[in-house]
């Protein structure tokens, strides 16, 4: 144990430089996925035949392949078209496509869960659709939808590692190189695993104290 | 066309695959009227109701609103100055009574929050729930939900305002308070068009009584010629198994 602890001082401050990386990382991509993931929903449940299939289409695509396989297409695929993006762009978009097809899914079932009476009062005291969508379909999908969008923000807070097979130095490829030096894998994975603990903990309580914030009687535990 | 004449339906027909359920039905309401709708179930009553707000979109037919003809073009204006009376009430569930009653007043009138918090209050104490303007809907019963629902539609100024079986989905106990809000709204001189099977409410504050069956009006009348004398066998029979059950 004493020993376990020597290590982390030693190596735990080069290892955390890794952190403001991973968490970049994850938050660009976890929302430009959350607005695209919408978008995506808002083709399925209300866009015409073309925006439905379209939406369809992309959503089986993304989640019917592996995000290596995709991460790998942007990153080391897509040059031979002149498409070149640095590592830490590929991640981000790798997995920004990835986790909006999942949020897509989750989005729509806690839209479909909305009672219809809801957009049907709106629209007739006169609002508009964009009107009624936002102001009284939304808040209550988005707040219905928590639980689920919670233990998809935590997935794909621990998929970010998967960026270091195209060389972002995040808290996984530092490791792995702290490893190389130290040849004490056992200890410095360890470690790393602790600080991906810290981390989806903490993300986990800021998101359950966000879901008892918005919780409105009526709305989510019905 | 007479110069009060706020609400006028002509010949609207509207149809569900085989099926008729508005057979070109028309009636016109004068300002301070209320027009009592009554009819077995499925006779189009809620069809015809939601078809003048264009809920449900007609066939044929044209609704005029103070001569104005609704079209796709006017419809969130023309909807904005009817209010309309839900039998699941409808209340947002996201929001607490005080906003309720000022969203729509908001985002489709542009009132600012002062004039809207003022407007909602006023409304609230009018269908006497101001004490509950912080509750959120699924603390509150049945029948407060649905005064809040008519203050919504109340805060909005409309020129009509629309009930569709306001009193059907609630307790037997708990349709007199919102009963009692429909009669002072008719004898404060709303006009108003009730589609229910409450029959007290019809004798005493109707002007008129409609009776549909089939998609079609059978007949209409005051409700003293349709409850004492009706002409039509059909009337009497559904007013005597009304009065049985009710």
């Amino acid at each position: 144990m004493p020993e376990f602890i020597t290590f982390g001082i030693k190596w735990l401050p080069e290892l955390l430089k890794g952190v403001p990386i991973t968490l970049s990382l994850w938050a660009i991509a976890i929302t430009l996925g959350f607005f695209l993931g919408l978008v995506l929903t808002w083709a399925r449940v209300y866009g015409n035949r073309f925006f439905y299939w379209l939406s369809t289409v992309y959503i089986e695509l993304f989640r019917g392949t592996p995000m290596l396989v995709q991460m790998f297409f942007i990153y080391l695929g897509l040059p031979r078209f002149g498409i070149v993006f640095d590592a830490f762009t590929a991640a981000v978009i790798a997995i920004t496509l990835n986790s909006a097809a999942y949020q897509a899914e989750y989005f729509r079932g806690s839209v479909l869960s909305v009672p219809k009476g809801q957009l049907t009062a709106a629209r007739a005291c006169g609002m508009t659709q964009w009107q009624a969508i936002c102001c009284i379909m939304l808040p209550q999908a988005l707040r219905r939808v928590l639980p689920q969008w919670s233990n998809e923000a935590i997935v794909e807070l621990k998929f970010t590692s998967i960026a270091y097979t195209i060389g972002v130095v995040e808290i996984t490829a530092l490791a792995s190189d702290i490893g190389s030096r130290t040849l004490d894998f056992f200890q410095i994975f360890l470690w790393a695993g602790l600080v991906y603990l810290v981390l989806t903990s903490s993300v986990a309580s800021f998101l359950g104290w966000l879901e008892r914030k918005t919780y409105v009687p009526g709305v989510t535990n019905v | 066309m007479s110069e009060s004449l706020v609400l006028d339906v002509r010949n609207v027909t509207k149809r569900y695959d085989s099926l008729e359920v508005l057979k070109g039905i028309s009636l016109g309401l004068n300002k301070g009227e209320t027009k009592v709708v009554i009819g077995p179930s499925g006779s189009g009553k809620s069809t015809l109701l939601r078809c003048v707000n264009h809920l449900t979109k007609p066939d044929a037919g044209e609704i005029y609103l103070e001569g104005e003809a609704i079209r796709d073009a006017n419809i969130n204006a023309m909807r904005a100055r009817m209010g309309f009376v839900f039998q699941d009430f409808n209340l947002f569930s996201h929001l607490n009574v005080l906003d309720n009653v000022r969203i729509c007043q908001m985002k489709v009138k542009g009132a600012d929050k002062k004039t809207a918090t003022h407007r909602a209050q006023q409304e609230l104490a009018r269908v006497g729930l101001e004490e509950k303007a912080s509750a959120y809907p699924a603390e509150l019963s049945g029948g407060q939900q649905q005064r809040v629902s008519i203050a919504r539609a109340l805060a909005m100024d409309p020129v009509v305002l629309l009930f569709d079986e306001p009193t059907s989905a609630l307790d037997p106990e708990l349709t007199g308070e919102v009963v009692r809000v429909m009669q002072q709204l008719a004898a404060e001189g709303m006009t108003m068009v009730v589609v229910t099977h409450e029959m007290s409410f019809a004798r005493q504050a109707a002007d008129e009584i409609i009776f549909m069956e089939n998609g079609h009006i059978v007949e209409q009348g005051s409700p003293d010629a349709m409850f004492s004398h009706s002409d039509h066998e059909r009337t009497r029979a559904f007013l005597n198994v009304i009065a049985d059950h009710g």
